[in-house]
């Protein structure tokens, strides 16, 4: 290595190219391509030649980390097939099993062992199983939402694939070095083999059907999310645009007030149209936020809105959802309620929420609703389904209403 | 007084450690074998790599 060393930095005078680590035609860490660009041949041949290395006695491994660490890295530009993520945590997992191995292996050295063929299968079996676990228990990923600001790069599907990938060959090795190590490989390989050809033999009958099934799923699955989206979209017009279009032509003989609410609908569909909406909820609690939709449904309808909270939680989406119903329900009310007051009532916990919004008013028969009436079906009912909860509504002609919206 | 750069002193030390652990072998005062120097190996790059995570994600 130190000649190495020696050799690049007496010819990086004479205009050869100095010795540096080729990131942008790497495979690992672009050893071998900076040796080779180095040397003047193809990197193949270096690869070849560590791989030879590496199986005899394991010497090419013990080179090419020294390499990767005395060699400074090139100009090049990454190749995009590195492993995307937190580069830190990578390196923070790596050290602490490197440290574990180490005191493996003291342990190993000082006596205090059960068995190779045990202990190390285990410790395959536990570092696949972590990785598999880990990739398990990421939440799913979620449909695009308008984001006005960049966000850090989420690991990509060919990361989680690879992960994966190495937490199952990870496990396989263990159970191969298990075998190997009772002596029952041999028949085990035989019955290997006989799976593996019914294996094949399914899948070159069945193939076409499965990938059309798959393709099917996704086109399915991707109009579901775009479903969602414009049902979405949908209620969040319904509860804003269309109900303040509706207070304008009602309140159509008083010039300043419609300018008002059309001043303030413009604020609230600005704020959502460029993200800023979502951003604020991330700050704010569940019972502040009904107070305020209940102080704007009060100034929009000038109709009272007594709101009781028992608990509190985050406002994440899906509380989000919850307030919007409730929102929208209170507007119900104070419309339809003929000027009742309107009572809200709430208990939240960070495990769910629950919140019932009641009037004294005429009440209607809510299966008698025409079905071109979104503000019930969609932005109450709908909304709350598609977030996970539940939306009850009790009233009959002449005994008030009462809405339940249930978040578990 | 300029804050120390935590993988190059960690770094340094393991390979001042590493120097000892050889030194001592040269001298007979321990015997280094494939065996022991092993976990020493994978303990030092272990160290540097958890100091070197840790320093990237602060």
């Amino acid at each position: 290595m130190g000649t190495a060393m020696a050799n690049s930095s007496a010819t990086a005078t004479g205009g050869t190219p100095p010795l540096r680590r080729d990131p942008g035609r790497r495979v690992l860490a672009g050893v071998c391509a900076g040796l080779g660009e180095r040397l003047g041949i193809d990197p193949l041949i270096v690869r070849v030649a560590f791989v030879a290395a590496a199986l005899a006695g394991g010497l090419g491994i013990v080179l090419y980390a020294l390499a990767w660490v005395a060699i400074p890295r090139g100009e090049g530009e990454a190749a995009p097939r590195r492993i995307p993520g937190d580069r830190g945590s990578v390196e923070v997992a790596l050290g602490v099993a490197l440290l574990a191995l180490s005191l493996l292996l003291t342990f190993r050295e000082l006596g205090i062992w059960f068995s190779d063929a045990v202990v190390w299968p285990l410790v395959l079996v536990a570092a696949g199983g972590a990785l598999l676990w880990r990739q398990s228990t990421k939440p799913a990923e979620e449909p695009a939402e308008v984001r006005p600001e960049p966000e850090p790069p989420k690991p990509t599907r060919a990361g989680t694939v690879s992960r994966t990938g190495l937490g199952v060959a990870l496990v396989i090795a263990a159970g191969l070095a298990f075998l190997q190590a009772t002596g029952s490989l041999v028949a085990a390989r035989d019955v290997v083999l006989a799976v593996l050809v019914v294996v094949i033999v399914l899948g070159v009958i069945f193939a076409p059907w499965i990938l059309r099934l798959v393709r099917s799923l996704s086109a399915e699955r991707a109009e579901r999310i775009r479903s969602q989206e414009r049902a979405e979209m949908a209620a969040h017009l319904h509860d804003s645009v269309l109900q303040t279009l509706a207070l304008v032509q009602r309140r159509a003989e008083d010039p300043k007030r419609v300018a008002a609410l059309a001043r303030r609908q413009e604020r609230e569909l600005r704020g959502w149209l460029s993200g800023r909406t979502q951003r604020d909820s991330a700050e704010r609690r569940l019972a502040s936020a009904l107070e305020d939709a209940a102080e704007a449904v009060e100034q929009a309808h000038g109709v009272q809105v007594e709101v009781v909270a028992v608990g509190d939680r985050d406002l994440d989406a899906k509380a989000d959802a919850l307030v919007a119903a409730a929102r929208e329900a209170m507007v119900n009310a104070a419309k339809f309620g003929q000027g009742s007051p309107v009572a809200v009532y709430a208990e939240a916990s960070d495990g769910g929420a629950r919140v019932f919004v009641k009037d004294r008013g005429p009440g209607f028969d809510p299966a008698a609703i025409p079905t071109d009436r979104r503000g019930i079906r969609e932005s109450i009912v709908g909304r709350m389904e598609r977030n996970g909860g539940s939306a009850n509504i009790t009233s009959a002609p002449g005994s008030g209403t009462e809405v339940e919206l249930v978040l578990e | 007084m300029p804050k120390p750069d935590v993988p190059s002193l960690v770094g340094g030390l393991v390979l001042a450690a590493l120097g000892v652990v050889l030194l001592l072998d040269r001298l007979d005062a321990i015997e280094l074998s494939f065996g022991t120097f092993a976990p020493i190996a994978f303990a030092a790059m272990g160290a540097i790599l958890v100091a070197l995570g840790l320093s990237r994600r602060a």
